[in-house]
């Protein structure tokens, strides 16, 4: 704190002297430090609590004494995670939010639930603590100790001086306000709270951070721009939209983005007739739509934009979870929709809601299909249908952090999509199972690219600084399109402390890819999209100087279709049938194709029109040329004025020859694939569906074997063919990803053993792997397949004679598993299926566990002791007899006794592998089953449960369907 | 947030008025508002919007989700303090704003909006009953002074936001009662006057000074203006003792119909109509009020001001009433895909046009006929639309019954000789020019004189007065004081 009256000038004097006292008590003996604002008065003002510990913090570690102290900080202005989080990673070893735990004891009683004051500040503090463990673990940071000064933030609008001199060590782009600005937020702010406001009287402010008010913060997305953007595609007026666009472009000039910040540089002399740019047809096709996943958009809504992504020829975007086959099946058979077709002809009158008419040649197929770390409802079928497959590493909005769909929104339909439980929320958590490495990637872009060979392969990654080098990795691990994904949050107009996204603003991270591949001589190979809060055709143009190929859409088109921003999405309470799974708001939809594609053309004409001014005649010479922008002349904000673009706008110093956009296509080295043999000798099976057996050597060099071949087969029969109709027998090593996606139809028989990724995403095929005759050891104690073993599993069964390395069967959606041991993490965030265990499992069976069973034989009685019983229960075995006298058989898994399924797969793994385990356990029956145990998902039996309570009361709902306002009436 | 289902759960609940028997007998109010659990129940169906189109459809923007939820709550002392934050006189809007909030509710989309206004009338007539609405003076003076010419919602508006941050208001009133076409123009059974009563007593304490019957400026004209003054203050006088100058006079020119036989007895404008019966119902004696006792009534004009004579004719007791519009009969309903969250065009009956009303449209006024100086009947015919232009329709004539003809098409301008008094610029219509910019907006062409209200925007709505009123207040705090912690 420091007297109001010597303005925001005064905070260099200030920090300089609490720099100083902070080592003098340091040297006088004292070894904590409590930097507060807890004294502020109208008088004095608090300087940000941020800058006051970091300053004292960087001093601390110049002068050596950093270790010797401990920094408290106790200070009101702090109360999200976000603020926590930033104070631990620039040194508080402990904060003390005074402010917000004093709110709480002051309004405990009004909130919800009879919270004493103690439970209140307790929910509080827990929330916060999970909140930074959440923040932490995408971070791969384990430890408080290891986050507290660990400084992993990057700052967007401050000045290099400022961060040089406080925050020494972060990165800064753009430069921005430095620290007296920073004063000067604090003294506004400071006069606010003491000033005389009337309004501000006995209320505060209205805010609208998250919420838009008339008065509070600016928003992009106004009533005005929203009402002006859905009266012009409805009605297909241009001049409306113009209306729109100009509030959107004003609104963004008025320092909401970056790109807000920047000018064209026209000059009259190259400007040219607009009939000599390329039509807006063209140009629509570069549209993508955001990867919404239905289940956090309704049905309507997303088919909707698919179709009207088709009739342009741009892409949309399946999301996170599956598609209904229905969507794309006649069209992979060649059979069109016809003039009039009802979209509840195409996917059936029981999932639509809000019905309409299409035209002839339309398509609700995605042709962007996702894959997503949850891997939910990724079949071969999927993948196949696919024009481009996304792999998502990261969610622009929430880098870092998985998706979550509440289990309100999975609905019947919804969990038959992502093969999961209706009713079992889902969760994504971050990683990729199968990818820790840039070569893991390289893996599974070549897994993808096997199955749907025709496909480009694309790869997600989040805005934030070292994207450019990241993407150059990607590049070279052969995507053929990478997707820079921005958050759109504050520039320097936004008080620093409320930049609250981690990511940055895509232009940086396009910027910044562009420039990197360039130089690399990359570019060329790989397809770039920019990604983010696009709304007008200026964003477009600006995307494509910046160096995108193609531009994402996400929010602009579903406020097309009929999106109010209502930001009520995670209460399923959309009431215009956008973000909602209820039937009774779906009804509401009111979108329809037409609206959409309006937009888009729109977006394209205005885009066309300043290409003209610009004298560029196709979008394919707008690519990359930065030196068209021009930082805006008097960026007049008083807090925008320190902002420096010269690296974002840099040109990259490479020979003309060197392509600035994409011109040609990877090199998969698909016709090298040992698969290109088997299909060939699979012929007679594709084509006739004969059974056919082949013999082939298996070597480790031979990656991702049988997922070409399964491609191959589901195009020609999409729903697989008879059980072992190709059946596929090898000898050796299975190379990575031995039996990917294997469709149904299909039986690898491995004789020896197989590395990392066996089975993954298995789609319905049988995987079976049992020791070389030459194996001399004690099988069920022995290691047989590598890590990460049928990951994201859908369907199909698999019995490996031996031991699985770690994460294995994790995200396991519906195939059944037979095996001898596993290594840590066995089954985990498992959402159906079935998995047997033979013998040992290692430490976190089980963690995050959702779905389907686990049946796992206690060889020594320890399990329990390695099982993560957080999400699930452990069960005795019972016998059929005794389970069916006892229990509901509503809750029986798979609607049969655990005896008898238990007992089917141990007998088949036998018939399969002719595991000395399994015959063990078969000839001591009674015994064995004894020493079994249920690991049983609580959300799983809850949901069973209520699926069978829903089914009896579907009639009684019906009818209260009928009528759209059941209940009370005024 | 009220309840999250809430809106899926309760249907709309309209206040509810009188039977009209009983309503056309008197001059009082005849609107039931919402009992308070009705009215929680109501609130209950706000979403509370991330985007809520009705805070920004709401001209003075209401913060109406955030009172929503308070009433939702039962927190009505919270709920009127939210709601006085942004709205002086939400008395005066709670019974006759037409509620472009409700237009704009996300709700209206697919549904029937939240009763909004009722709402708002609901808190504040409870908040007038608790006595939570008292005087605020302001902690301090300024020392700085301030005339406000007019005393309609915008000048009260200003008046009152300027006395509370501490500035000298003096009010000047031509007419012998505060407050502008809410007292003599809008009738008592949709406003009665004690609401403007209270609202003067809590400004008077709140330092603000009243003169009535002064006229400021010059006002020519040929007396059908309503003015009622007893004196005159110069315009240079007034600047000359203020330091600021805001002109809030409405806009009170009113449309002619110059058709032969205007010059006919019994032709009035309604500005002459109403205010007479205002004055009446206030108990004042009149000599020779206008009357539409056992009268044939045409009112000619089809927007409110037509429909306020429509409800005092048939009060006066008229033989008949009918009801003139030159447009054809708008739609029915709005097409909303189109229309929200803006005000639709589209037919409106109102509750003057259910106490008996003939309602004529696409018709046009040829010629006034009468007998010994005396209107006695009106000579129409139809019209049609092609391509915007009006033609008649041959053979169409028509003549109607009518001893009586209220002219209510509405106000062209304020009244020039007011503006010119003072020198202030005119804009194409002839309103006082000032901008609404948040730097330099209220002020016109003359140092220190700032308009506000129908006198700068010409005829409009009470709570777009209200605004006006509130932002001038805060350029003119401003303009005294280098910066203003006044809200726009
Ligand atoms: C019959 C009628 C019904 C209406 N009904 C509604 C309704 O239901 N809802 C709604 O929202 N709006 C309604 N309106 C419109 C609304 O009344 C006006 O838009 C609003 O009152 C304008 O406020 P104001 O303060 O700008 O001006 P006014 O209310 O017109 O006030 C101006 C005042 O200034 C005084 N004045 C003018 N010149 C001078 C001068 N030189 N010296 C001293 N005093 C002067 C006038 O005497 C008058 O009292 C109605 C209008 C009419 C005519
Ligand atoms: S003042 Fe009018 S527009 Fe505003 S909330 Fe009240 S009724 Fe609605
Ligand atoms: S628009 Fe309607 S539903 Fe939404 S916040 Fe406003 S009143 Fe509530």
């Amino acid at each position: 704190m420091y007297p109001l009256n010597w303005g925001s000038q005064g905070v260099e004097a200030k920090l300089a002297s609490l720099c100083a006292e902070a080592v003098d008590a340091l040297k006088s003996g004292h070894n904590i430090l409590i930097i507060t604002d807890r004294r502020l008065n109208r008088e004095h003002v608090a300087i940000p609590a941020l800058l006051a510990l970091s300053a004292i913090h960087q001093h601390l570690v110049r002068e050596g004494l950093r270790t010797t102290a401990g920094l408290v900080v106790e200070t009101g202005s702090a109360r999200e995670t976000h603020h926590f989080a930033v104070l631990a990673g620039f040194g508080a070893e402990a904060v003390h939010p005074y402010l917000a735990l004093e709110t709480l004891t002051a309004m405990h009683a009004e909130l919800p639930g009879d919270l004493s004051a103690e439970k209140a500040i307790y929910n509080y503090i827990k929330a916060i603590g999970k909140g930074l463990s959440k923040i932490m673990s995408k971070m791969g940071i384990s430890t408080y100790m290891s986050y507290c000064g660990a400084q992993i933030f990057e700052a967007i609008g401050l000045k290099p001086e400022l961060v040089e001199k406080y925050f020494s060590g972060t990165a800064t782009q753009i430069g921005g306000i430095g620290v007296f600005e920073v004063a000067e937020e604090a003294v506004r702010l400071h006069k606010a709270a003491f000033g005389n406001d009337p309004v501000l009287a006995r209320m505060l402010d209205a805010g609208g951070e998250y919420a838009w008010r008339t008065r509070g913060e600016e928003h992009m997305w106004t009533p005005d721009a929203i009402a002006k953007l859905q009266h012009s595609a409805r009605s297909g007026k241009f001049e409306t939209y113009k209306e729109y666009a100009q509030i959107i472009n004003d609104q963004s000039r008025r320092h909401m983005t970056l790109r807000g910040l920047f000018e064209f540089r026209l000059d009259p002399a190259r400007a040219i007739p607009l009939d000599q740019v390329e039509p807006a047809s063209a140009i629509v096709k570069r549209f993508a739509t955001g990867a919404m996943s239905l289940g956090s958009i309704s049905t309507e809504a997303h088919s909707t934009l698919a179709v009207a992504m088709n009739r342009i020829g741009g892409k949309s975007n399946t999301g996170e979870g599956g598609e209904d086959k229905n969507r794309y099946r006649n069209e992979l058979r060649g059979i069109p929709i016809a003039q009039g077709t009802k979209v509840s002809e195409v996917i059936g009158a029981d999932v639509v809601e809000a019905d309409y008419e299409l035209q002839a040649g339309d398509s609700l197929r995605s042709r962007i299909k996702q894959v997503a770390s949850g891997r939910f409802g990724v079949t071969t079928e999927y993948l196949v249908s696919a024009d481009q497959v996304q792999i998502k590493m990261a969610q622009g909005a929430k880098p870092g952090e998985g998706g979550q769909l509440p289990g309100g929104k999975v609905s019947d339909y919804i969990g038959k999509l992502r093969h999961s439980v209706p009713g079992v929320g889902l969760i994504s958590p971050p990683p990729h199972h199968d990818i820790y490495s840039i070569e893991d990637l390289a893996q599974l872009i070549h897994d993808l690219k096997n199955v749907a060979s025709t496909a480009s392969i694309s790869v997600k990654l989040v805005s934030e600084v070292g994207v450019g080098t990241v993407a150059a990795g990607v590049a070279k691990a052969k995507a053929d399109h990478v997707v820079i994904a921005g958050h759109d949050g504050g520039t320097g107009a936004s008080p620093w402390s409320s930049i609250k996204h981690a990511g940055t603003p895509w232009e940086l991270g396009l910027a910044e890819t562009q420039q990197t591949l360039v130089l690399n001589r990359l570019r060329g190979r790989i397809r770039v999209q920019a990604d983010g809060q696009m709304k007008t055709g200026r964003d477009v143009v600006i995307a494509g100087l910046l160096g995108a190929d193609e531009v994402g859409f996400a929010t602009a088109p579903l406020v097309a279709e009929g999106c109010i921003m209502m930001r009520k999405c995670h209460l399923n309470t959309c009431p215009v049938g956008v973000a909602t799974q209820d039937p009774v708001l779906r009804r509401k939809f009111q979108g329809r194709p037409e609206h959409v594609v309006n937009f888009f053309f729109f977006v394209a004409e205005e885009a066309r029109q300043i290409m003209a001014q610009l004298g560029i005649r196709k979008f394919d010479d707008l690519i990359g040329r930065a030196d068209l922008l021009d930082t805006r002349k008097g960026i007049e904000h008083w807090k925008a004025r320190g902002l420096d673009f010269s690296r974002l706008l840099h040109q990259p110093d490479a020979p003309a020859e060197v392509a600035r956009y994409q011109v040609e296509l990877q090199d998969h080295g698909l016709d090298r694939a040992l698969d290109v043999k088997l299909i060939e000798k699979a012929r007679p099976a594709l084509e006739k569906g004969e059974k056919v057996r082949i013999m082939q050597d298996a070597r480790n060099v031979n990656r991702t074997v049988g997922a070409m071949l399964s491609g191959e087969l589901i195009r020609h029969h999409p729903d697989g063919l008879a059980d072992n109709t190709v059946f596929v027998q090898m000898e050796g090593t299975g190379g990575q990803s031995f039996g990917a996606f294997l469709a149904r139809g299909i039986t690898l028989y491995l004789i020896g053993d197989a590395n990392d990724y066996t089975g993954k995403g298995l789609s319905g095929g049988r995987v079976v792997v049992r020791p070389s005759l030459d194996f001399r050891g004690d099988a069920a104690k022995n290691i047989i397949v590598g890590n990460t073993v049928l990951y994201g599993a859908t369907e199909g069964e698999a019995f490996f004679r031996g031991v699985a390395g770690e994460r294995f069967a994790v995200r396991l959606s519906g195939a059944s598993a037979v095996v001898e041991g596993t290594g840590d993490h066995g089954c985990e965030y498992m959402t159906g299926g079935t998995v047997v265990v033979l013998g040992k499992t290692g430490r976190n069976f089980a963690a995050g566990m959702s779905g389907g069973i686990a049946y796992v034989f206690d060889e020594d009685g320890q399990f329990s002791k390695r099982c993560n019983q957080t999400m699930v229960a452990l069960e005795r075995m019972l016998p059929a007899a005794e389970q069916t006298a006892t229990q509901d058989p509503a809750i029986f898994h798979c609607g049969q006794t655990d005896e008898v399924q238990l007992r089917r797969l141990i007998e088949d793994h036998y018939r399969w592998t002719g595991s000395l385990r399994a015959r063990e356990i078969l000839d001591h029956w009674e015994a064995s089953l004894s020493r079994f145990l249920k690991v049983f998902p609580h959300e799983y039996r809850r949901a069973l449960g209520e699926l069978n309570a829903r089914n009896e009361t579907a009639a009684t709902i019906a009818k209260a369907r009928e009528s759209d306002k059941p209940t009370v009436k005024a | 947030m009220g309840k999250i289902t809430g809106f899926l759960e309760y249907e709309r609940l309209e206040e509810g008025y009188e039977p009209v028997d009983k309503r056309l007998k008197s001059y009082r109010e005849f609107v039931i508002g919402l009992k308070e659990d009705e009215a929680r129940i109501q609130s209950a169906r706000c979403m509370d919007c991330g985007t809520p189109f009705c805070n920004s459809g709401c001209p003075v923007n209401n913060i109406i989700p955030d009172f929503n939820d308070l009433v939702y709550r039962d927190d009505w002392r919270n709920a009127i303090d939210v709601l006085h934050s942004t709205n002086n006189f939400p008395e005066f809007t709670g019974r006759i704003c037409p509620a472009p909030c409700e237009a704009a509710c996300t709700l209206n989309v697919n549904d029937d909006p939240v009763g909004i206004k009722s709402i708002e009338h609901a808190i504040i007539d409870r908040a007038w009953n608790e006595g939570w609405v008292v005087p605020q003076p302001p902690s301090s003076k300024t020392g700085r002074s301030v005339a406000v010419v007019g005393s309609g919602p915008a000048g009260l508006a200003a008046a009152q936001q300027l006395a509370r941050a501490g500035h000298k208001v003096t009010v000047f009133e031509k007419n012998d009662r505060i407050g502008g076409l809410l007292r003599y123009g809008i009738p008592d059974f949709k406003m009665e006057k004690s609401h403007i009563d209270r609202r003067v007593e809590q400004m008077e304490a709140e330092g603000v000074a009243f003169r009535t019957g002064v006229l400021i400026g010059a006002l020519a004209g040929d007396g059908k203006i309503t003015n009622w003054a007893r004196e005159t203050v110069a315009a240079e006088q007034l600047t000359q003792d203020f330091d600021a100058v805001l002109l809030a006079g409405g806009a009170e020119q009113p449309r002619d119909l110059p058709a032969p036989g205007r010059e006919l007895d019994g032709i009035h404008f309604a500005m002459e109509f109403l205010p007479q019966q205002n004055k009446v119902t206030a108990g004042d004696k009149l000599k020779g009020q206008i009357t539409a006792s056992g009268k044939h009534v045409i009112v000619i004009g089809g927007g409110d001001t037509g429909s306020d004579c429509v409800g005092t004719s048939n009060r006066h007791g008229a033989v008949s009433v009918t009801q003139f519009e030159l447009l054809p009969m708008p739609p029915e309903h709005e097409n909303k895909a189109l229309t929200w969250p803006y005000w639709p065009y589209k037919l409106r009956t109102s509750s003057s046009h259910e106490e008996g009303c003939e309602r004529e449209f696409a018709i046009s006024t040829k010629e006034f006929m009468g007998e010994k100086g005396k209107v006695t009947a009106i000579k129409t015919v139809r019209v049609e639309f092609k391509d915007g232009k009006m033609i008649e329709v041959p053979g169409s004539e028509q003549i109607l019954k009518a001893d009586l003809v209220l002219l209510a098409m509405g106000f062209v301008s304020p009244v020039a000789s007011v503006l010119e008094a003072f020198g202030v610029d005119k804009d194409a219509r002839g309103n006082a020019k000032a901008t609404t910019e948040a730097t330099g907006g209220y002020l016109t062409n003359v140092d220190k004189v700032f308009g506000a209200g129908d006198m700068r925007r010409g005829q409009s709505l009470v709570v777009w007065a209200i605004r006006e009123g509130r932002q001038a207040a805060r350029a003119i705090d401003e303009f005294l004081m280098g910066s203003s912690a006044l809200p726009r």
